[in-house]
């Protein structure tokens, strides 16, 4: 019966070691596990899918031993253990007969009636999930505890448990005390009952044994017999007659208190059962669960890259060299004149392309005329485009043919019309290549500003 | 597809020349990274990069049970493509060898450092990749890029351009026209905002360029589609079990018989509102998980909330809350979210007088999350002691701010893009995002957040929150749509 609950707490104790985990993980795990056992042929339950857990994990999975569970098995075995006390108390008490006069068939009756009513109720409460005794039990559960819909289901189970040793108990009481003892039965009321009302109520209490055990139905002529007030003499013509009312008592007592604790208690088992499993249908592990059973594992991001965070640098722009060479690699701020004015104080300065879609020819040629000048160079690039190994390829060669020594100025635009390039990232970016050049008389330079200042 | 996801044709193709390969191409910085890092919903590509280094190109394949569907390849950009177009047309006699010469260029440049980045680049188109050429769509066309297309040319693979837009300025119709006379099909894409139907567009027209590689990539879409759905839907299980906790949390402490509860009450309230936080953490850090945005689990500053931080603060309540005749109104009647009465903090902005109504609200703030309401409980006495608890707070506000800030978050997270821009969100609007819903589901709503917050919410009732909490999503998305065409 335990197993429901124990599985219940383990799920939930997987749901709360998932949570620190990422969906991905769980999705391809879980969606393995799915596989696997659709490959063998073997369902796809929750108590496998834990099974599998705990082997991969090397736990041994529980088996009703859960240490939440042993406040509820404790309050059990407390409860089983008050009632067979009180059981036999009980019934010892009732039966305490001393010769002065009878044991009154009616107390016994409303007394056994009372316990079916109490047997009754319990359940009642349970199916109705309803708990006023609850705060006896210490505090509501706390937020999240899989057992909280499963208390009243559990402590109705435990009353039951109680209640069924008392009757238990009680009798056997009863049977020891028929066999040590002479009990002398009697029935005695205030209200004005004739003896044939009474048969009449004990027959009809008797009905569910009147077949299977006749004598234990108590006959008119008995009923009559055993009536008694306790201001007269009850001396009786034949004293073991009264005795004879015990099967009723016994059956009575087996068949209204018992066997209904006995039902109940089977009913409460089912009932936390029930729950249990409904409680682990309704928890919040429990359809993601599914869906990552049936639903394929998507993988789209390939591999991981670790932060490549280039190494930071320490911009240091340059005063432009007087110069009436230019540059303009791939046609960059060719086409504006005023860029011109302020890169270079020349009345003519000589234009040169290279780069972007001149041909390698072209470049040569540029390289050679700018050779030529025997002057400092400026060479004018779009700073919001990353320098390319085109663009180091063609310094090189510029190395290779200039004279020695020549000045080359590197200037990153902003845009076409040739503002300098304030933005710090590009320009860190353009450092780091000047720095890879390894390349003294090479330097980072922006263009004046257009209110004359120096950048 | 098959519950399993593993159909015949799929396992057919898992020979290596028969899956669909995409190398991502193009200059340095135009956006490939970005397009990559959208379409393979990774956040961890590395976008603006620093060009110029080495790199080596990534793959990243798209997998339904560990069978590959398709897989993108992000290159590093071309370095030297007019040497490499000089040395291709001088081993090259005819048309007609134009592929083969390529492979013979990778082949005899593998170890040529000045060539990495180009056989890294051409290397997976020659063992038959599809070609996608990323442009930037923002600088006007010029042909400074020439020998670059005529090398991916050269290559004979089918081909697609895509229009990527970095900057604000548009050139797309002079690219378009351009990129035509190189590329079987020409697309533009925002990696940055595109919209997820628009990721799946743009796949479709991958498969468009070989016909067998249609059908896989109809495959995967279908895949995609599912897959954003559960994520929508696991975000939902999500947002509802952080409702449930936080709408019903209680602090305890244990008092002694004579001991005063008054003092307890500040001390109490400030755990439950640093439980509170931490728990909404908690939340926002599940719902980025599942989304798989990584990097904003480790920087959520990057995300643009527009309600700040703080759970408690009274710009928060303002945006989320809503007011008592809303909620007296028999549970937002419709005159209730219209007309008269209005939510008074969402009119105060709309008229613009937020500094007055602010304040004002600014004192009903207060007194919503007052210890009026809220006040420590003291429990019977047991063993000298009794148990002092704090919460649930029973003021409606508190229900709503929690699932608009949590809605605020899903939405961002669901509709960014790995390529990892913040998308836009209005916030000062002339409405409150509860009007998009029907009256009988704001009411079932209502009847929910008031179970939880009075600790009478029974687990059978998860599943209908769920699906009002569903209608509560599509409500807050659409309300984001109305304000965005309303604002553009």
């Amino acid at each position: 019966m335990t197993s429901s609950l124990t599985r219940l707490l383990d799920f939930d104790d997987q749901y709360r070691r998932d949570s620190q985990q990422s969906q991905a993980f769980l999705h391809r795990r879980d969606r393995r596990f799915a596989q696997q056992q659709q490959t063998q042929r073997r369902p796809l339950t929750v108590p496998a899918w834990l099974a599998e857990l705990h082997a991969l994990n090397d736990q041994r999975q529980a088996h009703g031993h859960d240490s939440r569970l042993r406040r509820w098995r404790q309050a059990r075995w407390v409860f089983a253990g008050l009632g067979a006390v009180l059981g036999a108390a009980f019934m010892a008490g009732l039966l305490v007969y001393d010769g002065s006069r009878q044991i009154n068939v009616t107390l016994v009756l409303v007394l056994v009636g009372l316990q079916l009513a109490l047997a009754l109720l319990t359940s009642l409460q349970a199916w109705l999930g309803w708990q006023p005794w609850g705060s006896l039990l210490g505090r509501s559960g706390e937020q999240g505890d899989p057992l909280q819909p499963l208390r009243p289901a559990l402590s109705a189970r435990i009353a039951h448990t109680g209640g069924l040793l008392f009757a238990l108990s009680g009798l056997l009481t009863l049977l020891v005390m028929v066999l040590v003892q002479d009990l002398a039965f009697g029935w005695s009321t205030t209200l004005q009952a004739s003896a044939d009302s009474y048969h009449r109520l004990v027959s009809t209490i008797a009905l569910p044994w009147h077949t299977l055990w006749p004598d234990a139905v108590p006959g008119a002529e008995l009923v009559a017999a055993s009536q008694y007030y306790r201001l007269t003499d009850n001396a009786m013509a034949d004293p073991a007659l009264l005795g004879t009312w015990w099967p009723f008592v016994l059956m009575a007592w087996l068949t209204y208190v018992l066997l209904p604790r006995l039902v109940f208690l089977l009913l409460a088992a089912l009932q936390v059962r029930w729950q249990a499993a409904n409680a682990l249908r309704q928890h919040p592990g429990y359809q993601p669960l599914f869906y990552r059973f049936d639903t394929p594992w998507v993988e789209t991001r390939g591999e991981e890259e670790a932060p490549r965070e280039p190494a930071p640098v320490q911009v240091s722009l340059m005063p432009l060299p007087e110069t009436g060479t230019l540059i303009h690699w791939a046609g960059a701020g060719q086409q504006s004149a005023g860029l011109v004015r302020r890169l270079s104080q020349a009345p003519a300065p000589l234009q040169l392309r290279a780069g972007g879609n001149s041909s390698l020819e072209e470049d040569a040629a540029t390289l050679r005329q700018a050779g030529e000048q025997r002057q400092p160079v400026i060479l004018v690039a779009r700073g919001w485009e990353p320098p390319t190994a085109e663009l180091s390829d063609f310094i090189f060669d510029a190395r290779e043919q200039w004279p020695p020594a020549t000045m080359l100025a590197l200037v990153p635009l902003a845009d076409e019309q040739g503002d300098p390039l304030a933005d710090a990232g590009l320009l860190s970016q353009w450092q780091r290549f000047i720095e890879r050049q390894k390349d003294a008389n090479l330097l980072l330079c922006a263009p004046k500003a257009t209110w004359g200042g120096n950048r | 597809m098959d519950d399993n996801g593993n159909t015949d044709i799929i396992d057919d193709r898992q020979s290596d020349s028969a899956l669909p390969r995409f190398a991502v191409v193009g200059h340095p910085n135009k956006g490939k990274s970005s397009v990559v890092a959208t379409l393979a919903q990774n956040d961890s590509i590395a976008i603006a990069m620093e060009p110029g280094t080495t790199r080596d190109s990534h793959r990243y394949p798209m997998k339904v049970d560990d069978v590959t569907l398709y897989e993108l390849i992000d290159t590093p950009g071309f370095q030297r493509p007019r040497k490499v177009l000089a040395w291709l047309q001088g081993h090259s006699l005819s048309a007609s060898d134009r592929p083969d010469t390529v492979a013979a260029f990778v082949t005899q440049h593998r170890d040529d450092p000045r060539y990495h980045d180009e056989c890294e680049l051409l290397g997976p188109i020659v063992e038959g990749a599809g070609i996608i050429y990323v442009v930037d769509g923002s600088v006007p066309y010029n042909r400074e890029h020439e020998a670059e297309m005529n090398i991916l040319r050269w290559t004979g693979r089918p081909s697609l351009a895509l229009i990527n837009q970095i900057g604000s300025d548009d050139y797309s119709a002079d690219w378009e026209a351009a990129l035509g006379q190189y590329f079987q099909i020409v697309r533009r894409f925002d990696a940055v905002r595109a919209p997820f139907e628009k990721h799946l567009e743009l796949l479709r027209s991958f498969g468009e360029l070989a016909p067998n590689w249609r059908e896989p990539l109809d495959a995967a879409l279908e895949y995609l589609q599912a897959l954003k759905f559960g994520r929508d839907h696991q975000a939902l299980e999500h947002l509802a079990d952080a409702l449930i906790e936080m709408l019903g949390h209680q602090e305890t402490s244990r008092l002694g018989e004579f001991e005063a509860a008054e003092p307890l009450q500040p001390k109490l309230r400030q755990r439950w509102q640093a439980w509170q936080r931490e728990r909404e953490q908690r939340l926002r850090h599940s719902v980025e998980d599942l989304y798989q945005h990584r990097r904003l689990q480790r920087q959520e500053s990057d995300l643009c909330l527009p309600d700040g931080d703080d759970l408690f603060g009274e710009r928060t309540r303002q945006l989320w809350g809503i007011s008592k005749n809303q909620l007296a109104a028999a549970g937002f009647g419709a005159g209730a979210v219209g007309g008269a009465g209005l939510d008074a903090v969402t009119l105060g902005h709309s008229l613009g007088t937020g500094a007055l109504i602010g304040g004002l609200l600014g004192a009903a703030g207060s007194y919503y999350y007052s210890d009026k309401l809220t006040r420590v409980k003291l429990g019977p006495l047991s063993g000298g002691f009794r148990e002092a608890t704090y919460g649930p707070l029973k003021d409606p506000q508190f229900g709503y701010v929690v699932l608009g800030r949590a809605l605020v978050h899903w939405y961002q997270i669901s509709q960014r893009n790995h390529a990892g821009r913040d998308v836009l969100v209005v916030t000062d609007s002339d409405g409150h995002w509860l009007e998009e819903l029907s009256r009988s589901d704001r009411n079932g709503l209502q009847k929910s957040l008031q179970a939880l917050a009075r600790r009478r919410f029974e687990p059978s009732k998860r599943q209908r929150l769920i699906e009002q909490l569903e209608l509560a999503q599509q409500a807050f998305a659409q309300w984001q749509m109305k304000q965005f065409s309303e604002s553009g």
